[in-house]
């Protein structure tokens, strides 16, 4: 089963995939002149394995449709990179990603529901479990077999409303929920344990009777088996998926360094951005 | 002739009941709050029912989830937890969104008369009215707080409503309204029109029986939906008058005064106003009746009495 699972997940081919979506998130970032890169750059990897990795359920020629998952993106700082996922997969043309943060568009610089395929409107931290743990509790009341997930920042596990959703979700056995926690330790201004320590944090989630699994947030071949199984999971227990990540990823600069939470590269910074950026993996997904 | 003395929260539980009992999408979720007057939905209804526990950041939006998946939630607690406790989620999830979702505050003004400041209602117009979107209803009695739960299963978008505990005296009895203009005229006078909310209806009538023994005639005009405000309806039945009484059991700041204020400003109206509400303290005193807070902010029928009485008269 297991050796089954691996030939079918091309890591190559979601390697290049979310090489593409960082390169487009510069680009987008540089031509708006602010954007949240680094949170950004922390979850691609998460998100190309949500939509392309045979996670999420999804039509982008129908994107109400019914029995679709639901996802939100909880820190909806990083809808720029939820943006480019989605036009590439054709939910609205590509070329719109342009218009990112510019005069008369859609694309806000925090997650717009107004957007094909983007479900809630977020961008206020702490929001968007609550709103998906409404969504798990009513296809359990419905019987419907969707999945819910939400896709949350470590920093974003400060506020109270994550672990008022959290009771609720453990306490109505919401199975078919599923928080992934982008892991990577850094906040707006500074690292997360240097001011409110959020360590031991999968104990946290336990405790509030959630099962946890922790991966490397950038290792496709750990997150998708993870997550593999969220519409069907036997557990009575909410999931919380702990990923460990890199704020910044691939752009060395940028990687954990609290300064680029909110900075767009400029002059030099461009160009060895977007050199780190070339796309240089083997067949086998290796840098 | 028994259902006319149901208190407004009593009253509204009712109509949410039936309405409920016929439409799975209803849910009514709580925050740990209102045990007596829902127990025949929660018995009944156990799986449209959800007491979310005392967590009304997570009431809202997990109310914000269920209404992205179809249902018609209503959120229900006392007035400063359910508007302000959550405001972020009401304003974000709510109305950025435009989601079908009713919050609905108990305990207008001081009607928590022994619990203080932290159970009292005093801001919520102010909040509420900041928001694009909203419809605030703020109801006189039982039989129009009825009218409102039904009209509230049919409105589209982001509502509050602002319940009194109790009941109130019956103001509507053997009146027919429909409530759908969103203000009415109960009694008409040509001296001056007073506009009032809620409670203050009862007293701006009670007020307007002490003024006609000085001979001085007042109209009164419930004003129950305040967003959106019907200013057609409200323009023409201030447009005759010279002076103008506003009163409501809620802060000055933002209410219905600044309300009425602002649409005169708009519409260049040159008047006399005096707008009777709450000062701009919190109030730190107890009894077991309102009507006594109500006095220490000049709010009882002798205060705004004597007050309209003097300023008429100079």
């Amino acid at each position: 089963m297991k050796r089954r699972m691996r030939k079918e997940i091309n890591i190559y081919a979601l390697k290049k995939k979310a090489n593409w979506v960082r390169n487009k998130v510069l680009d987008m970032g540089i031509k708006a002149g602010a954007a949240h890169l680094a949170p950004a750059f922390s979850c691609t990897d998460i998100l190309v394995a949500l939509y392309h990795g045979g996670i999420l359920r999804f039509n982008p020629k129908n994107p109400k449709w019914k029995s679709r998952d639901r996802f939100i993106l909880s820190k909806g700082q990083a809808a720029i990179a939820l943006y480019a996922v989605l036009a590439d997969l054709k939910f609205f043309p590509v070329s719109e990603l342009n218009s990112f943060t510019r005069a008369g568009s859609r694309l806000g610089g925090h997650a717009e529901n107004t957007v094909p395929g983007v479900e809630a409107f977020t961008g206020s931290l702490g929001n968007g479990l609550s709103i998906a743990a409404g969504l798990a509790l009513a296809a359990k009341i419905d019987n419907k077999d969707y999945a819910t997930l939400a896709l949350l920042g470590d920093g974003e596990c400060q506020e109270g409303s994550i672990w008022e959703a959290a009771m609720l979700a453990s306490h109505h056995k919401l199975g078919n929920l599923t928080a992934i926690i982008d892991n990577n330790g850094l906040s707006a201004i500074d690292f997360i344990d240097k001011y409110i320590n959020l360590d031991p944090l999968a104990d946290k989630w336990r405790a509030f009777g959630w099962d946890v699994k922790i991966v490397d947030g950038h290792a496709f071949k750990e997150i998708i088996p993870a997550l593999k199984d969220v519409r069907s999971r036997k557990s009575g227990k909410p999931l919380a998926i702990i990923a460990k990540t890199v704020k910044g990823r691939g752009v060395s600069f940028m990687e954990n360094n609290p300064i680029w939470h909110y900075r767009i590269p400029v002059g030099k910074e461009i160009k060895s951005a977007k050199k780190e950026l070339l796309f240089k993996y083997n067949q086998e997904g290796q840098r | 002739m028994k259902r006319w003395v149901l208190g407004m929260r009593d009253a509204f539980s009712e109509v949410l009941y039936n309405i409920a009992k016929k439409d799975k999408r209803v849910m009514l979720v709580t925050s740990d709050t209102g045990a007596i007057c829902h127990d025949k939905f929660r018995e009944s209804l156990p799986h449209q029912y959800l007491n979310v526990g005392i967590a009304e950041q997570n009431m809202v939006g997990v109310a914000a989830g269920l209404a992205l998946a179809g249902k018609l939630a209503y959120v229900y607690a006392l007035i400063p937890f359910a508007t302000m406790r959550c405001y972020e989620q009401i304003r974000v999830d709510l109305c950025c969104m435009g989601l079908t979702v009713t919050v609905v505050g108990v305990g207008a003004g001081y009607d928590y008369s022994t619990l203080g400041p932290t159970h009292h209602g005093t801001e919520d117009i102010t909040l509420m009215r900041a928001l694009p979107g909203m419809s605030i209803f703020s109801p006189s009695d039982s039989i129009m707080v009825e009218a409102i739960a039904r009209l509230s299963y049919k409105l589209p978008g982001p509502k509050y409503i602002r319940l009194d505990r109790t009941g109130t005296p019956l103001i509507y009895r053997g009146i027919k309204e429909n409530f759908t203009k969103g203000a009415a005229v109960l009694k008409r006078g040509a001296d001056l029109c007073i506009i009032a909310t809620g409670r203050m209806v009862y007293n701006a009538l009670k007020v307007s029986d002490e003024l006609a023994k000085h001979s001085v005639k007042a109209t009164v005009v419930d004003l129950y939906r305040i967003e959106p405000l019907n200013e057609e309806l409200i323009l023409n039945a201030i447009n005759k008058f010279d002076f103008i009484v506003t009163m409501e059991e809620h802060f000055l700041r933002g209410g219905i005064g600044t309300l009425i204020n602002e649409l005169l400003v708009k519409n260049g109206k040159r008047c006399l106003v005096k707008n009777f509400g709450i000062p701009d303290k919190f109030c730190r005193q107890y009894d077991g009746k309102r009507e006594y807070l109500q006095a220490l902010m000049g709010l009882d029928v002798k205060s705004v009495s004597d007050t309209l009485i003097r300023m008429i008269k100079k």
